[in-house]
Protein backbone atom coordinates (compact mmCIF):
# COMPACT_ATOMS: atom_id res chain seq x y z
CA UNK A 1 0.00 0.00 0.00
CA UNK A 2 2.95 2.43 0.43
CA UNK A 3 2.71 4.73 -2.33
CA UNK A 4 5.02 7.65 -0.20
CA UNK A 5 7.67 7.07 -2.06
CA UNK A 6 6.18 7.28 -5.54
CA UNK A 7 4.16 10.44 -4.20
CA UNK A 8 7.25 12.48 -3.28
CA UNK A 9 9.13 11.70 -6.55
CA UNK A 10 5.98 12.81 -8.51
CA UNK A 11 6.20 16.51 -5.87
CA UNK A 12 9.87 16.86 -6.63
CA UNK A 13 9.15 16.35 -10.14
CA UNK A 14 6.38 19.13 -10.89
CA UNK A 15 8.24 21.46 -8.64
CA UNK A 16 10.90 21.51 -10.84
CA UNK A 17 9.42 21.47 -13.55
CA UNK A 18 7.35 24.68 -12.35
CA UNK A 19 10.84 26.79 -12.31
CA UNK A 20 11.66 25.10 -15.64
CA UNK A 21 8.57 26.21 -16.86
CA UNK A 22 8.90 29.85 -15.51
CA UNK A 23 12.30 30.02 -17.28
CA UNK A 24 12.10 28.22 -20.62
CA UNK A 25 8.25 27.61 -21.21
CA UNK A 26 6.38 30.49 -20.26
CA UNK A 27 4.44 31.16 -22.92
CA UNK A 28 3.41 27.34 -22.75
CA UNK A 29 0.10 27.76 -21.61
CA UNK A 30 -0.09 23.62 -20.32
CA UNK A 31 2.83 24.15 -18.57
CA UNK A 32 2.47 22.15 -15.06
CA UNK A 33 2.64 24.51 -11.46
CA UNK A 34 2.12 28.94 -13.53
CA UNK A 35 4.89 31.06 -12.21
CA UNK A 36 1.50 32.86 -10.90
CA UNK A 37 1.14 30.10 -8.44
CA UNK A 38 4.90 30.58 -7.35
CA UNK A 39 4.63 33.82 -6.69
CA UNK A 40 1.79 34.01 -4.77
CA UNK A 41 3.18 30.74 -2.71
CA UNK A 42 6.07 33.06 -2.35
CA UNK A 43 3.96 36.41 -1.11
CA UNK A 44 1.49 35.05 1.06
CA UNK A 45 3.07 33.19 4.35
CA UNK A 46 1.46 29.77 4.66
CA UNK A 47 -1.46 29.59 7.00
CA UNK A 48 -2.24 27.00 9.46
CA UNK A 49 -4.74 25.58 11.68
CA UNK A 50 -3.47 24.87 15.21
CA UNK A 51 -7.16 23.60 16.04
CA UNK A 52 -10.35 23.51 13.01
CA UNK A 53 -11.35 26.75 14.10
CA UNK A 54 -7.72 28.66 14.38
CA UNK A 55 -5.92 29.85 11.69
CA UNK A 56 -2.72 31.23 12.04
CA UNK A 57 -0.30 32.86 9.24
CA UNK A 58 3.04 30.69 9.91
CA UNK A 59 4.94 33.62 11.28
CA UNK A 60 2.19 34.07 14.24
CA UNK A 61 2.38 30.39 15.52
CA UNK A 62 3.45 29.71 18.86
CA UNK A 63 6.63 26.92 19.86
CA UNK A 64 3.98 25.05 21.06
CA UNK A 65 1.68 25.18 17.81
CA UNK A 66 4.80 24.60 15.53
CA UNK A 67 5.62 21.49 17.45
CA UNK A 68 2.39 20.32 16.76
CA UNK A 69 2.15 21.04 13.76
CA UNK A 70 5.09 19.64 13.11
CA UNK A 71 4.52 16.28 14.61
CA UNK A 72 1.07 16.53 12.22
CA UNK A 73 2.98 16.87 9.19
CA UNK A 74 4.93 13.88 10.38
CA UNK A 75 2.34 11.39 11.19
CA UNK A 76 0.70 12.01 8.01
CA UNK A 77 3.52 11.36 5.78
CA UNK A 78 2.85 7.60 8.01
CA UNK A 79 -0.55 7.41 6.39
CA UNK A 80 -0.58 4.70 3.55
CA UNK A 81 -2.02 5.95 0.21
CA UNK A 82 -2.30 4.90 -3.24
CA UNK A 83 -4.22 5.40 -6.40
CA UNK A 84 -8.38 4.28 -6.86
CA UNK A 85 -8.45 0.91 -9.18
CA UNK A 86 -12.16 1.28 -9.48
CA UNK A 87 -12.77 -0.35 -6.83
CA UNK A 88 -16.91 -0.80 -6.39
CA UNK A 89 -16.41 -0.79 -2.01
CA UNK A 90 -15.12 2.63 -2.09
CA UNK A 91 -17.65 5.11 -3.98
CA UNK A 92 -17.37 8.73 -3.16
CA UNK A 93 -14.75 11.02 -0.89
CA UNK A 94 -17.24 12.33 1.74
CA UNK A 95 -15.15 15.68 2.03
CA UNK A 96 -15.52 16.60 -1.42
CA UNK A 97 -18.51 14.80 -2.58
CA UNK A 98 -16.75 13.44 -5.84
CA UNK A 99 -16.92 10.31 -7.14
CA UNK A 100 -13.67 8.23 -7.62
CA UNK A 101 -12.15 8.33 -10.13
CA UNK A 102 -9.37 5.59 -11.78
CA UNK A 103 -5.98 6.81 -10.83
CA UNK A 104 -7.08 9.38 -8.21
CA UNK A 105 -4.52 9.55 -5.43
CA UNK A 106 -6.31 8.36 -2.10
CA UNK A 107 -5.20 7.77 1.50
CA UNK A 108 -6.32 5.43 4.18
CA UNK A 109 -6.82 6.22 7.63
CA UNK A 110 -6.38 3.04 10.34
CA UNK A 111 -9.80 2.88 10.65
CA UNK A 112 -9.82 1.70 6.75
CA UNK A 113 -11.54 5.12 5.67
CA UNK A 114 -10.70 6.04 2.68
CA UNK A 115 -10.53 10.13 0.87
CA UNK A 116 -8.77 11.92 -1.23
CA UNK A 117 -5.15 12.65 -0.09
CA UNK A 118 -5.85 16.33 -0.71
CA UNK A 119 -9.34 16.64 0.51
CA UNK A 120 -8.24 14.19 4.54
CA UNK A 121 -4.82 16.20 4.63
CA UNK A 122 -6.49 19.56 4.18
CA UNK A 123 -8.28 18.09 7.21
CA UNK A 124 -5.51 16.18 8.85
CA UNK A 125 -3.71 19.66 9.32
CA UNK A 126 -6.74 20.76 11.66
CA UNK A 127 -7.46 17.91 13.78
CA UNK A 128 -6.01 14.39 13.69
CA UNK A 129 -8.87 12.45 14.05
CA UNK A 130 -11.44 10.62 10.81
CA UNK A 131 -14.01 12.68 9.51
CA UNK A 132 -16.47 10.06 8.96
CA UNK A 133 -15.62 7.72 12.44
CA UNK A 134 -14.11 10.82 14.49
CA UNK A 135 -11.51 7.79 15.51
CA UNK A 136 -8.22 9.76 16.55
CA UNK A 137 -5.73 8.89 14.19
CA UNK A 138 -2.51 9.03 15.59
CA UNK A 139 -4.08 6.56 18.42
CA UNK A 140 -5.32 4.17 16.14
CA UNK A 141 -1.56 4.34 14.29
CA UNK A 142 0.21 3.62 17.48
CA UNK A 143 -2.24 0.54 18.22
CA UNK A 144 -1.38 -0.95 14.61
CA UNK A 145 2.18 -0.37 14.97
CA UNK A 146 1.69 -2.92 18.13
CA UNK A 147 -0.35 -5.31 16.69
CA UNK A 148 1.45 -5.70 13.76
CA UNK B 1 -15.43 35.46 -5.85
CA UNK B 2 -13.89 32.08 -6.26
CA UNK B 3 -15.70 29.40 -8.14
CA UNK B 4 -18.57 27.79 -6.45
CA UNK B 5 -16.81 23.97 -5.12
CA UNK B 6 -18.69 21.17 -6.39
CA UNK B 7 -19.49 19.55 -3.00
CA UNK B 8 -21.57 23.04 -2.65
CA UNK B 9 -23.33 22.34 -5.64
CA UNK B 10 -24.10 18.87 -4.81
CA UNK B 11 -25.20 19.64 -1.23
CA UNK B 12 -27.54 22.17 -2.82
CA UNK B 13 -28.79 19.89 -5.53
CA UNK B 14 -29.41 16.89 -3.20
CA UNK B 15 -31.51 19.38 -0.82
CA UNK B 16 -33.85 20.61 -3.63
CA UNK B 17 -34.15 16.83 -4.78
CA UNK B 18 -34.67 14.73 -0.97
CA UNK B 19 -35.83 17.92 1.41
CA UNK B 20 -35.74 16.78 4.53
CA UNK B 21 -38.82 16.27 6.46
CA UNK B 22 -39.74 19.57 8.50
CA UNK B 23 -36.94 21.47 6.97
CA UNK B 24 -36.43 23.97 3.73
CA UNK B 25 -32.94 25.27 3.07
CA UNK B 26 -32.85 27.68 0.25
CA UNK B 27 -29.95 29.09 -1.41
CA UNK B 28 -29.87 32.72 -1.24
CA UNK B 29 -30.22 33.95 -5.10
CA UNK B 30 -27.26 36.48 -5.16
CA UNK B 31 -25.26 33.83 -2.93
CA UNK B 32 -25.20 30.59 -2.37
CA UNK B 33 -23.39 29.94 0.17
CA UNK B 34 -25.88 31.77 2.14
CA UNK B 35 -29.38 30.05 2.88
CA UNK B 36 -32.38 30.69 3.69
CA UNK B 37 -33.58 28.00 6.56
CA UNK B 38 -37.79 27.38 7.58
CA UNK B 39 -37.36 24.38 10.86
CA UNK B 40 -40.74 23.10 12.31
CA UNK B 41 -41.29 22.75 15.67
CA UNK B 42 -40.67 19.12 16.12
CA UNK B 43 -44.05 17.22 16.82
CA UNK B 44 -44.48 16.52 21.02
CA UNK B 45 -42.32 19.56 21.95
CA UNK B 46 -43.02 23.14 23.57
CA UNK B 47 -41.87 24.33 19.88
CA UNK B 48 -44.95 21.99 18.12
CA UNK B 49 -46.79 24.70 15.73
CA UNK B 50 -44.14 27.12 15.10
CA UNK B 51 -42.10 27.92 12.00
CA UNK B 52 -38.50 28.85 12.75
CA UNK B 53 -36.48 30.96 10.32
CA UNK B 54 -32.79 30.58 10.84
CA UNK B 55 -30.40 31.76 8.29
CA UNK B 56 -27.25 29.28 7.52
CA UNK B 57 -23.46 30.39 6.32
CA UNK B 58 -21.46 28.08 4.50
CA UNK B 59 -17.33 29.75 5.57
CA UNK B 60 -14.88 30.16 2.18
CA UNK B 61 -13.23 27.47 3.94
CA UNK B 62 -16.38 24.79 4.49
CA UNK B 63 -16.41 21.80 4.82
CA UNK B 64 -13.34 22.69 6.62
CA UNK B 65 -14.80 24.36 9.54
CA UNK B 66 -18.32 24.20 10.34
CA UNK B 67 -21.46 26.27 8.84
CA UNK B 68 -21.66 29.23 10.31
CA UNK B 69 -26.54 28.90 11.77
CA UNK B 70 -28.36 31.57 13.76
CA UNK B 71 -32.24 31.41 14.70
CA UNK B 72 -33.65 34.25 13.12
CA UNK B 73 -36.84 34.10 15.04
CA UNK B 74 -36.96 34.33 18.46
CA UNK B 75 -37.06 31.26 20.89
CA UNK B 76 -37.14 30.36 24.02
CA UNK B 77 -34.68 27.74 24.34
CA UNK B 78 -31.83 26.68 26.82
CA UNK B 79 -29.35 26.32 24.34
CA UNK B 80 -30.05 29.03 22.00
CA UNK B 81 -29.31 32.84 23.13
CA UNK B 82 -31.09 36.25 22.95
CA UNK B 83 -29.19 36.76 19.56
CA UNK B 84 -30.20 33.02 17.86
CA UNK B 85 -26.74 31.73 18.34
CA UNK B 86 -26.73 27.57 19.33
CA UNK B 87 -24.74 26.08 21.17
CA UNK B 88 -24.04 22.31 19.47
CA UNK B 89 -21.09 20.30 19.84
CA UNK B 90 -21.13 20.00 15.61
CA UNK B 91 -20.61 23.35 15.13
CA UNK B 92 -17.82 23.97 16.88
CA UNK B 93 -15.25 21.50 18.38
CA UNK B 94 -16.97 18.50 17.00
CA UNK B 95 -17.24 19.58 13.38
CA UNK B 96 -16.08 17.06 11.01
CA UNK B 97 -16.15 17.38 7.26
CA UNK B 98 -17.76 14.39 7.03
CA UNK B 99 -20.94 16.33 7.96
CA UNK B 100 -23.53 18.02 6.35
CA UNK B 101 -25.97 20.87 6.00
CA UNK B 102 -28.90 18.43 5.99
CA UNK B 103 -27.48 16.38 9.09
CA UNK B 104 -26.42 19.92 10.71
CA UNK B 105 -30.41 20.93 10.03
CA UNK B 106 -31.25 17.49 11.56
CA UNK B 107 -29.15 18.07 14.49
CA UNK B 108 -30.69 20.87 15.46
CA UNK B 109 -34.21 20.14 15.18
CA UNK B 110 -33.37 17.43 17.41
CA UNK B 111 -31.89 20.10 20.01
CA UNK B 112 -35.58 21.68 19.76
CA UNK B 113 -37.14 18.22 20.52
CA UNK B 114 -33.99 17.77 23.40
CA UNK B 115 -33.29 20.85 25.40
CA UNK B 116 -30.36 20.72 27.36
CA UNK B 117 -30.15 22.79 30.21
CA UNK B 118 -27.16 21.72 31.68
CA UNK B 119 -25.11 22.96 28.83
CA UNK B 120 -26.72 26.09 28.51
CA UNK B 121 -26.06 29.35 26.31
CA UNK B 122 -28.91 31.18 27.55
CA UNK B 123 -28.38 31.44 31.02
CA UNK B 124 -32.21 32.31 32.89
CA UNK B 125 -33.78 30.11 30.69
CA UNK B 126 -31.55 27.15 31.23
CA UNK B 127 -32.01 27.94 34.95
CA UNK B 128 -35.59 28.26 34.79
CA UNK B 129 -35.36 25.07 32.57
CA UNK B 130 -34.04 22.67 35.70
CA UNK B 131 -35.61 24.53 38.70
CA UNK B 132 -39.03 24.55 37.03
CA UNK B 133 -39.57 22.29 33.36
CA UNK B 134 -43.23 22.89 33.51
CA UNK B 135 -43.03 26.74 33.79
CA UNK B 136 -39.75 27.12 31.18
CA UNK B 137 -41.99 24.86 28.87
CA UNK B 138 -44.85 26.88 29.21
CA UNK B 139 -42.54 29.69 28.38
CA UNK B 140 -41.34 28.32 25.20
CA UNK B 141 -44.87 27.41 24.30
CA UNK B 142 -46.15 31.17 24.36
CA UNK B 143 -42.88 32.12 22.24
CA UNK B 144 -43.85 29.65 20.36
CA UNK B 145 -47.16 31.11 20.24
CA UNK B 146 -45.75 34.61 19.77
CA UNK B 147 -43.15 34.46 17.69
CA UNK B 148 -43.07 31.38 15.37
CA UNK B 149 -46.89 31.32 14.63
CA UNK B 150 -48.66 32.90 11.64
CA UNK B 151 -45.97 34.81 10.20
Amino acid sequence: MGNCFKRSTTDDISLLRGTDSVRETSSDPVGPPSYQEALSVQSTPPLYHPSPSVTRSVTQLTEEEQIKIAKRIGLIQHLPTGKYDGCKKIRECVICMGEFMVGDALRYLPCMHTYHVTCIDDWLMRSLTCPSCMEPVDAALLTSYETN
Amino acid sequence: MAALPRRIIKETQRLMQEPVPGISAVPDESNARYFHVIVTGPEDSPFEGGLFKLELFLPEDYPMSAPKVRFITKIYHPNIDRLGRICLDILKEKWSPALQIRTVLLSIQALLSAPNPDDPLANDVAELWKENESEAIRNAKEWTRRYAMDN
